[in-house]
């Protein structure tokens, strides 16, 4: 298939591990962020982590929308999902995710409408097939997903479609980026960059991380041959003394970003002060809720929500996962009380979540690579 | 408390496939087959699936014509892949 078998020859990915294995300064020890939970999956799956040096470490970044939400947000869409009147909708990766007295899969095992939806249109579709309910979407993602949900708003407008409203969860990429460059516990020494996101937002947002921190950002498509690539660039940039924001993705990636699905987020959405991250705590201006010209599909306003605060299991280490302090076979419960099936963090929950694609994929220590 | 739809189903489906929809930063290559550029909605399929059908927004990356291949988030294409300058070369004076 185009745009993906080229990106996943093995002759070529040699190549490119070749080139990267000559230009590591011997004793120099390089650590890279990923920062999308999408490229830590592939590099997984793919072993791309076995074709780079010793001295090449991969730090796995808190780009996984799941992995960040925390608890509260999620006993919140747990009590919303209760209400008699409500059909809740939300993505697959949501369900599993446990709250402070389950998860929402639980929820609909005691009763309630809790119902997997691909898009946000599709929760748009209930609504209209079912106007005496009401249709709450659970919104999650980060810039390459809140279009989407601003334009089933703005269609949910057009249409006047009002059975329907939405829990707004959305974060954006670059405020953690900040935190986590702030972070005395990180040294890093590069950026792997999102590449659907910049597909959203462009390569432009990424300059403050070369300007005012002095490292360098490659962003990256998901195939083993880009991250291979973006390495290599990211190496290139080390070696040459620069940083700068590189653009390997450019088959998909515009360097402005989409300007439509900026606006429409701009009319739908507006930042929230303060938004809890798992792990990382609050950061400010980092969420976004619905502006008030679409107060009325806002289901936090719509309806009576607890807005909790939860803190995480104590057994739970997924914060110092997500700020790449660990790596998640070094979390006291990784592979043992928590598992894919039975997960006590989100790490663990999502595909995409470094605990999962670790556990996946047998990486239960450094170097081993057993079956599960 | 009413009942949703088998939770066998969902389970099926959730958290199983490849990727996550949200998080995994997720772009599906599809095709388009047919427009109904008034609703901004078009039909698509898979790229590497021609069963696998969807209707997806295209208010992002109009106009699309029949045969133009999308990449798809959550039910939305954010970019068409065969456009001119879709892919465009990073500036050679980086911003940075």
């Amino acid at each position: 298939m185009r745009f993906v078998d080229e990106f996943r020859d093995a002759e070529l990915g040699r190549a490119v591990a070749t080139e990267i294995l000559g230009a590591v300064e011997p004793g120099r020890h390089y650590k890279l962020m990923e920062v999308c939970g999408g490229h830590t999956h592939s590099i997984y799956k793919y072993g791309v982590d076995d074709l780079l040096p010793e001295n090449v470490e991969l730090v796995h970044g808190p780009g996984c929308p799941v992995c960040v939400i925390p608890m509260g947000r999620v006993d919140d869409g747990i009590a919303l999902a209760r209400r008699p009147e409500v059909i809740f909708t939300c993505f697959g990766d949501m369900l599993r995710v446990p709250g402070s007295d389950g998860s929402l899969l639980e929820a609909k095992a005691a009763g309630a409408d809790v119902r997997m939806v691909y898009s946000p249109l599709d929760a748009l579709r209930i609504a209209k097939a079912n106007p005496e309910r009401e249709v709450v979407f659970f919104a999650i993602g980060f810039e390459t997903t809140a279009p989407s949900t601003a334009l089933t708003l703005k269609r949910a407008r057009v249409e006047d479609v009002r059975n329907f409203s939405c829990m707004c969860n959305h974060v954006t990429i670059v405020p953690p980026l900040r935190a986590l460059l702030d972070s005395p516990d990180l040294r890093l020494d590069g950026f792997i960059g999102p590449g659907h996101v910049s597909t959203v937002v462009g390569a432009r947002p990424f300059a403050f991380i070369p300007a005012d921190y002095g490292k360098p950002v490659v962003i990256a498509g998901f195939e083993p041959l880009d991250i291979l690539h973006a390495i290599r660039m990211l190496l290139a940039q080390l070696a040459d003394g620069r940083c700068a924001v590189e653009n390997q993705y450019t088959r998909v990636v515009p360097w402005e970003g989409n300007r439509r699905a900026l606006e429409a987020m701009a009319e739908v959405f507006e930042l929230r002060p303060h938004f809890e991250w798992r792990g990382l705590g609050f950061i400010s201006q980092s969420g976004l809720r619905l502006s008030d010209a679409y107060a009325d599909l806002d289901a936090e306003r719509r309806f009576d929500v607890p807005g909790v605060r939860v803190a995480d299991p104590k057994a739970c280490q997924c914060g110092e996962v997500l700020k790449g302090v660990i790596k998640p076979w070094e979390c006291k419960v990784f592979g043992t009380a928590c598992t894919p099936e039975r997960p006590i963090g989100t790490c663990m929950v999502s595909s995409e979540g470094a605990c999962a694609a670790y556990y996946n994929f047998g990486r239960f220590a450094r170097g081993e690579r057993e079956a599960v | 408390m009413t009942r949703g739809a088998p939770i066998a189903d969902d389970l099926a489906l959730a958290c199983h496939s490849d990727h996550c929809i949200t998080c995994g930063d997720e772009g599906v290559p599809m095709r388009v087959l047919a427009v109904d550029a008034g609703r901004s909605l078009a039909l698509c399929a898979r790229a590497d699936d021609d069963r696998a059908r969807d209707t997806i927004e295209i208010a992002l990356v109009e106009p699309v014509a029949p045969g133009d291949r999308l990449l798809v988030h959550a039910g939305v294409a954010l970019v068409r892949l065969e456009a001119e300058g879709a892919g465009a070369a990073p500036p050679t004076e980086d911003p940075a």
